[in-house]
């Protein structure tokens, strides 16, 4: 593999999106197994909120923006992430 | 790059950024109601969810994280000059994004068929709702990337000018951040 190749490859959108599909996968096996309660249902949120922001930093290209930009989709994550983890707290 | 060089503004057209954060608001609305109203119907939220198919979601999520990585592709191509890359980049995000509308529409087929409907209890009236409200947002996206690729095809953007190409990018992966969110939601936490 010549090295224009490898940094083709290795670019690091491609580690994003193989970290994504990791998380994805465990998420996944966490849901056909029906594991339920606390521990499980934070597990998966928090890998969907690292998800979202790997997203806007990668993806989107936030990560390279100065500013408030920068902050949009985190500010969004934050503030779902505060409501959806208090309406389950209780009931997970 | 260091803080000082970084530019101000987001990638693509700022009037779709716009739109991007009004729907961010309502999906985060729609999700924070989610949670809310199961924390009034627990059993039976947590007993419809187990009635719904997640190995269709996994296909689902994973096409949606596939083509959007495709997109950034796309626009890695057309910043390297490369219009026909950015195309064939934008062809196999939107065969991903078909993917996704064929598997939803089983998944849709499957509980029509058992008799579902919105009506048939609140959680199905989110799931159904909540999903359904993505659903359209995948077809919009597929839309724009479409057009965008048509004109990238006829050689419409170049290195110099590609703010269309950015611009649908940054709507298509709107619709994937909101479905990382949907899938653990709806389909797993319990």
């Amino acid at each position: 593999m010549n090295e224009t190749r490898a940094r083709h490859l290795f670019r690091p959108c491609t580690w994003v999106y193989v970290v994504l599909l990791s998380l994805t996968f465990i998420t996944w096996l966490v849901g056909v197994n029906h594991f339920s309660g606390r521990f499980f249902a934070f597990l998966v949120f928090g890998f969907a909120l690292l998800k979202g922001q790997l997203i806007g930093d990668y993806f989107m290209g936030l990560k390279q923006v100065a500013g408030p930009w920068r902050w949009v989709v985190f500010t969004w994550l934050l503030l779902v992430g505060i409501l959806i983890s208090s309406a389950f707290w209780q009931t997970v | 790059m260091s803080e000082t060089k970084k530019p101000r503004w987001p990638p693509g057209d700022l009037v779709i950024w716009i739109f991007i954060m009004a729907e961010l608001l309502v999906f985060g609305v729609f999700f924070a109601t989610y949670a809310f109203t199961r924390a009034h119907h627990v059993a039976q939220f947590d007993t419809y969810q187990l009635t719904l198919n997640r190995n269709a979601a996994l296909i689902n999520t994973l096409a949606l994280i596939t083509s959007s990585y495709f997109v950034v592709r796309a626009v890695a191509a057309i910043r390297a000059d490369n219009s026909q890359a950015c195309f064939r980049w934008l062809l196999a995000a939107l065969a991903m994004g078909l993917l996704f509308l064929v598997v939803k529409g089983a998944e849709y087929h499957h509980h029509f068929s058992m008799g579902v409907n919105l009506g048939t209890n609140t959680f199905y009236m989110f799931y159904l709702s909540l999903t359904f409200f993505h659903f359209l947002h995948v077809v919009l996206g597929m839309i724009i990337l479409l057009a965008v690729a048509l004109k990238a095809h006829r050689g419409g953007y170049s290195a110099a000018e590609h703010t269309g190409v950015e611009t649908g990018a940054s709507y298509w992966h709107m619709v994937d951040l909101v479905w990382m969110i949907l899938f653990p939601l709806v389909y797993v936490m319990r």
